[in-house]
């Protein structure tokens, strides 16, 4: 703890705090979701201390629901995290003198918005220990504030009546995350393809119809993003 | 429904591959390179999943097409406020205020 690290913890820190407010509705929503999918409080509040990914959280609940295979469960769970891979690859400079057990940790701490807020700051510096506190004091943050707010969802959905459709909550958080991500056309063009793909498909035995859906709206996203550069250039 | 010793399975997989993929370019440093027509084709799946996920939820009712169905509306009026509003708490309010007042309110 020496004052490098105490001053890149200062720094990541009080850059991350105003976003970390916005984790606050997803951290209530997520805990609640799992609740009024049927996971008992001590399953819910595993499941965000083990995966530590609301995306992927929120989207496996309907398919643990309809006891859906493990396979499929884990396809889903890469598709959505597969974002991860891209900010890791855009991050790892900044790992790169670190030991094998603090890499590993930083991979299960990475989220978004440390990501989109730190990554700059980090790829910048040359000491390993502000880097350290810059990365580490944010990413503490948000798992703790994830960890409790998640927490009062648990707790909280227990009192709401069932038969108010608070399932519904997760379908909402998964819609507010896909609205900005459909900003660009080919973008939106994977969703439809994606989502009318899944609609369509269901018929296909053993759930293809989901990978079926997220693998046509990756084709056609590709292809329009091809098609509208041809059209520019 | 899983549950029991299969759903803390289903938790520890997760886990497995969402630290793998997190921790995939951290861990493997330089040695690690993803081809790049590969990693602009797969910036696609994060919007393709989630819509994938939403769509039969939103659009089936008992397994059929159901153009008109309360979850449909609640979903249309989450999307037009996240278009106009950054407000995070408004698409949970609006959204099961729909749904309620449909279900409840109007028994659909």
């Amino acid at each position: 703890m020496n004052e490098s690290f105490r001053s890149g913890a200062r720094e990541g820190f009080r850059a991350f705090l105003p976003f970390s407010v916005g984790l606050i509705p997803w951290a209530i929503v997520t805990g609640i979701a799992m609740r009024s999918s049927g996971l008992s409080a001590l399953e819910a509040v595993g499941m965000n201390a083990i995966v530590f990914a609301g995306t992927a959280q929120l989207g496996s609940l309907p398919l643990i629901v309809a006891g859906a295979p493990l396979w499929l469960i884990a396809l889903t769970t890469i598709a959505l995290n597969l974002r991860f891979m891209i900010f890791s690859a855009a991050i790892a400079p900044a790992f790169r003198d670190y030991s094998l057990r603090r890499r590993l940790l930083s991979g299960y701490l990475l989220v978004d918005g440390v990501f989109a807020v730190c990554a700059e700051r980090l790829l910048k510096s040359d000491d390993p220990h502000w880097r350290w506190g810059c990365y580490l004091a944010p990413s503490v943050w948000c798992w703790g504030l994830w960890q409790f707010f998640g927490l009062i969802g648990v707790l909280g959905a227990g009192s709401v009546p069932s038969g108010w459709s608070l399932e519904f909550m997760a379908t909402i958080a998964l819609l507010v995350m896909l609205v900005p991500m459909a900003a660009t056309r080919p973008m939106l063009v994977a969703a439809l393809v994606g989502g009318l793909g899944a609609v369509l498909l269901r018929g296909l035995p053993l759930r293809m119809g989901l990978v079926a859906g997220i693998l046509a709206g990756i084709a056609a996203g590709f292809a329009a993003e091809r098609w509208s550069e041809r059209r520019a250039s | 429904m899983i549950e029991g010793g299969a759903l803390w399975l289903t938790f520890g997989v997760m886990a497995v591959f969402t630290v793998g993929l997190r921790g995939s370019f951290i861990v493997l440093g330089e040695r690690g390179v993803l081809p790049p027509g590969l990693q602009r084709a797969l910036r696609y799946a994060p919007a393709a999943a989630l819509a994938a996920l939403i769509a039969p939820d939103v659009l089936l009712e008992a397994g059929k097409l159901a153009p008109a169905n309360p979850k449909l509306a609640a979903a249309l009026a989450v999307i037009a406020v996240t278009v106009w509003s950054r407000n995070p708490w408004l698409p949970f309010i609006l959204g099961m205020g729909v749904l309620l007042a449909m279900r409840k309110g109007f028994g659909w």
